[in-house]
C-alpha cells in the first residue's frame, strides 16, 4: 500500500497544489472508433467523495467516456487526470505524448475499480475467489487476510452465504453485488459504474441500487466516502443519491448540475425529451 | 485364406518396445517444443505490434501449407548444406515435428484465447492486473478448457507423424517394424502389430481428454 502511495505522489502533475485537487479532471476528451467520433470534447471535474451520475441516450458516449477514465479505452485527444496524474500517457521531454508503462497504468486502475453492465465475474472462480483475486494478485496480500476481508465485503452486500458458489449459480442481482464487492475489495479511491442495472430483470434492480446507495451515503468509517461515477438510466436513483448529474448527447456534455435542476427543470430541450422518455 | 502367424510378433516383442520408446521420446521432445513455441507464436499473433504479428503469421502459414515430410527432409538434407549445421536423424525429426506442430498448436491457443469474451480481460484490468497476470489467472485457465479437445487431437496427430522418422532411419516404431520384416518376412502380422501399438499409445490420451472435458464441463457451467 505505502509503495503505491509513494508512486502516486510522483510528479508529472499539472494541478495547482493550493486548492482542492479533483479526483478526476477531464479536459477536451476525444475518442474515435474509425470514422465514428464517440467523444467530441468532454471536459469535467469530479471532486473526491462526489457521486456523479451520467445520463444520456445510448450512443451518446457515456460508457466510452467512463472507459477512457481508467484507460480501458485509449483516448485520442485531450487529457484525463486521476488524483492529479495523467492517465495512460506520459509526456516526453520533447513534448511528445507516449503510452504510459503498463504497470503504471495498472496501478492507477487498481485505485479506481469498475463495475460493468454484464458483471464480468470470472466463471472459473468461486464468488469469494472473484473478490479476493485483486487483493492476492495485485496487492500481494496473503490469502488468509484477503479471504477474511473479502468475506466481510460479501456480507456487506448480502452474499455471505454464497462465498463458495460459482457465479453461474447466482441471479443477476447477486452477480452484480458480487462484482461490487470485487470492486470494493481494492479499496479504490473511485468506483466507475457502467450501467450496473441495465441488464438486470426489473425486480432485481432494487437490491443492486440499495448497495450502491449505501456506498454513496457512507464509505467505510475510517475513510472518506468513495468517489462514484455512475452511468445509468435510473432517474430515481440519480435524484436521490447524485451530487451532480451530467447529461451527454452526441459525444458531448450538453447539460450538468445538481439533480434537482437537471432532472426536474432541465434547460436543454434534448435533456427534457430524454428525461420524459425515460420516465414516460 | 491368409494364415496369420503372430509368432514373429511375440518372439520379437522387445523390438516393438524399443520402437515405442523412441516414438515416445520423439513425441515428448517435439511436444515440448510445440507447446512453448506454439504459445509464443499465439501471443505474438495476438499482439498489437505488427513487428511480432507479421513473422508469426508467416510462420504459421508456411508450416501449415507445406507437408511435414518435406519439412523433415529439408531440415535433414538442406539445412546442413545451407548453414553447416548437421543434425542427427532423431534431432531432425524431433525438431521438425516440434516446429510443424507448433504452427497448429498456436492456432489452437489463439482460438482458445480469442474465444474468451473481452469483458473478462476488462474486469481483470479494472482491478489492476497487467496483461501477463490477466492471461495467467483469468484468460488461460478458461481458454485451456476449450482448447483441450482440439489440442488432444493435434497431439494424437503428432504421435502418428513420428512414423515419418522411418525415412531418416530413426528407430521409431515403424522403422523398427520395417527392420523386423526384413528378417521375419511377416509384413502383415508386423504392420498389424505396429498399428495396435500406436493405438495403445494414442487411445489413452483420447480417453483422458474425454474425462477432462466431462469433469470440467460439470464444474464450470
Amino acid at each position: 500500500m505505502s509503495e503505491s502511495m509513494d508512486l502516486a505522489k510522483d510528479v508529472r502533475t499539472t494541478q495547482d497544489k493550493a486548492g482542492n485537487e479533483p479526483m478526476f479532471r477531464v479536459r477536451n476528451l476525444h475518442k474515435r472508433f474509425g470514422p465514428l467520433e464517440a467523444l467530441k470534447g468532454v471536459s469535467l471535474d469530479v471532486q473526491p467523495g462526489e457521486v456523479m451520475v451520467v445520463i444520456g441516450p445510448s450512443g451518446s458516449g457515456k460508457s466510452t467516456m467512463l472507459r477512457c477514465l481508467n484507460f480501458l479505452e485509449e483516448y485520442d485527444e485531450g487529457e484525463v487526470y486521476f488524483d492529479g496524474e495523467l492517465v495512460g500517457y506520459r509526456i516526453l521531454p520533447n513534448g511528445r505524448r507516449v503510452r504510459e508503462r503498463e504497470r503504471r497504468v495498472a496501478q492507477m486502475r487498481a485505485q479506481m475499480s469498475m463495475v460493468f453492465q454484464h458483471f464480468h465475474l470470472w466463471p472459473h472462480k468461486t464468488v469469494l475467489q472473484n473478490v479476493m483475486e485483486g487483493l492476492v494478485v495485485v496487492k500481494k496480500e496473503n490469502s488468509k487476510r484477503a479471504a477474511a476481508r473479502s468475506i466481510e465485503l460479501l456480507r456487506r452486500v448480502g452474499l455471505a452465504d454464497k462465498c463458495d458458489v460459482h457465479p453461474s449459480l447466482l441471479s443477476g442481482g447477486q452477480m452484480q453485488r458480487a462484482a461490487i464487492a470485487r470492486a470494493l475489495a481494492m479499496e479504490p479511491k473511485a468506483i466507475l459504474f457502467d450501467e450496473p442495472t441495465s441488464s438486470l430483470d426489473p425486480e432485481l434492480v432494487g437490491e443492486v441500487l440499495d448497495v450502491m446507495r449505501s456506498l454513496a451515503r457512507n464509505g467505510e468509517p475510517h475513510r472518506q466516502a468513495t468517489t462514484m461515477i455512475v452511468v445509468t438510466h435510473e432517474i430515481g436513483f440519480a435524484r436521490e443519491v447524485a451530487d451532480r448529474v451530467v447529461m451527454m448527447d452526441g459525444g458531448v456534455i450538453i447539460e450538468e448540475g445538481p439533480p434537482d435542476q437537471v432532472l426536474r427543470k432541465p434547460v436543454h430541450p434534448r435533456t427534457q425529451a430524454f428525461i420524459s422518455a425515460v420516465l414516460h | 485364406m491368409y494364415v496369420w502367424h503372430f509368432d514373429a510378433v511375440f518372439d520379437n516383442w522387445e523390438v516393438f518396445a524399443d520402437g515405442a520408446q523412441v516414438t515416445a521420446e520423439l513425441t515428448l521432445f517435439a511436444f515440448a517444443i510445440a507447446v512453448v513455441l506454439g504459445l509464443l507464436i499465439a501471443l505474438a499473433r495476438l499482439s498489437r505490434s505488427a513487428v511480432l504479428r507479421g513473422p508469426a503469421t508467416f510462420y504459421v502459414e508456411a508450416f501449415r501449407s507445406t507437408p511435414a515430410l518435406v519439412q523433415l527432409v529439408w531440415i535433414y538434407y538442406a539445412l546442413p548444406i545451407l548453414t553447416g549445421i548437421r543434425l542427427s536423424g532423431f534431432t531432425s525429426i524431433a525438431l521438425g515435428l516440434g516446429l510443424h506442430t507448433a504452427a497448429y498448436f498456436s492456432e489452437i491457443f489463439r482460438g482458445g484465447i480469442l474465444s474468451i469474451e473481452r469483458g473478462q480481460v476488462d474486469a481483470a484490468k479494472s482491478v489492476g492486473m497487467i496483461y501477463f497476470q490477466a492471461m495467467r489467472r483469468i484468460i488461460l485457465p478458461q481458454a485451456v478448457r476449450r482448447m483441450i479437445p482440439p489440442f488432444m487431437n493435434e497431439t494424437a496427430n503428432l504421435i502418428k507423424l513420428t512414423a515419418l522418422g522411418s525415412i531418416l532411419a530413426v528407430y521409431e516404431l515403424l522403422h523398427a517394424s520395417d527392420v523386423l520384416i526384413t528378417s521375419t518376412y511377416r509384413p502383415l502380422e508386423i504392420y498389424t502389430a505396429t498399428a495396435i501399438v500406436f493405438a495403445m499409445i494414442i487411445y489413452p490420451l483420447i480417453y483422458m481428454s474425454r474425462l477432462l472435458e466431462k469433469n470440467w464441463g460439470a464444474r464450470a457451467r
